[in-house]
């Protein structure tokens, strides 16, 4: 089955609807959609350490209970990290939502098929781990409807999102310490809130 | 002969200086500490599956406003090395490991020796200022100091905890 979200499109749909949530975006083509479409102080972008941007996302979400955390992996990078997943239900924050874009392959370094362009299913995986809130998107009308969950309820959610392969446009601004004490004093800038709505 | 109240002075350096949230997996060593932090209401201990996972949620604790110790074997510093070098080192992220020293004097399981001699060649490989304590005294002194260091510097440090000071692990 072909898939026909793009990866910009699901990052724009994403980014109408911010205003004090934390973004984190995984290294490559995740984080390039996001600073061409969407840069903001608030986005924590992460340009190394594959696998471990659910993990980062966790760790903010776990320290400002009171700001929405939004992660938005890459299907190659979460497989190498799955039992981040054990850890998000074993933690369980509210404020927690991990977004992957499925694209079925490594796209930076040429696009070799991943396990979910076989038989693996990464929402079935977080199901499994013990997040009950897991879900596909394969559409835009999916999709948005997985954003307003995302927005509404209680996590942790994890959201896998089938996009189409394809490279990013433009070029990664890699200023790697610049952008997270830049993400750093917004987040301590931003006034605390009552917690993640319930 | 070590003296038992080690893990105790060691958890009380780290949460003098702030630290207050932490991530493990355990092994047999720094589970002594770990029960001092586990007891505490205002300490929060995660267990991740693996090591570099801890590396990757205390780095975004940090830079949410906390400060942060990775409590693990030395084992585990091989499976975070990517982690710490191209996250906390690349983009200046301090963190306080606390390994505990399997592989070295008094050994008795041949498969943690060639991790345990690679210890200290990996933390200095990855410019990770470290410190063997021998006794109390050198946890109160000199982990206090690394870890002010750690945060002066904005990189990670390791207290790297010898059996001399721990009483390893006895086959």
């Amino acid at each position: 089955m072909s898939n026909s979200l793009t990866r910009a499109t699901a990052t724009r749909l994403l980014a109408e609807r911010l205003t004090r949530e934390v973004v984190v975006s995984n290294l490559g083509q995740a984080s390039l959609d996001l600073q061409q479409i969407a840069d903001r102080p608030l986005n924590c972008y992460t340009f190394g350490a594959m696998g471990q941007c659910s993990s980062v996302a966790l760790g903010i979400a776990l320290a400002r209970p009171d700001v929405r955390v939004v992660c938005l992996d890459g299907d190659g990078s979460l497989l190498m990290n799955l039992g981040s997943l054990c850890t998000i239900a074993t933690v369980a924050p509210r404020n927690y939502a991990l977004v992957v874009w499925d694209n079925e392959v490594h796209q930076t370094t040429g696009g070799q098929p991943t396990a979910t362009a076989a038989r693996s299913s990464l929402a079935g995986i977080a199901r499994g781990a013990g997040i009950e809130k897991a879900l596909d998107a394969r559409t835009e009308e999916e999709l948005r409807r997985a954003y307003d969950r995302i927005f509404t309820e209680d996590g942790p959610l994890v959201v896998s999102v089938k996009v189409m392969p394809g490279r990013a446009e433009g070029r990664l601004d890699r200023d790697v310490v610049g952008h997270a004490r830049r993400f750093a004093r917004a987040l301590a800038a931003l006034p605390a809130s009552e917690p993640a709505r319930s | 002969m070590s003296n038992p109240s080690w893990s105790k002075h060691l958890a009380d350096v780290l949460r003098r200086n702030a630290i207050r949230m932490f991530a493990t997996v355990p092994d047999y060593i720094v589970s002594h500490v770990l029960e001092h932090l586990w007891a505490d209401p205002e300490c929060r201990a995660v267990t991740v599956t693996r090591e570099e996972e801890g590396v990757g949620l205390l780095a975004g604790a940090w830079l949410a406003g906390r400060r942060g110790a990775l409590l693990m074997q030395n084992s585990g510093l091989g499976n975070s090395v990517n982690a710490l070098a191209s996250l906390c080192v690349a983009s200046q992220i301090p963190l306080v490991l606390v390994i505990s020293h399997r592989g070295d004097l008094g050994e008795f399981n041949p498969a943690q020796v060639p991790m345990g001699q690679a210890t200290g060649p990996i933390l200095d490989a990855l410019g990770i200022r470290h410190i063997r304590p021998g006794s109390v005294a050198d946890v109160e002194t000199q982990g206090d100091g690394l870890i002010k260091l750690g945060y002066t510097r904005s990189l990670p440090v390791a207290i790297v905890l010898p059996p001399e000071l721990t009483g390893g692990k006895q086959g």
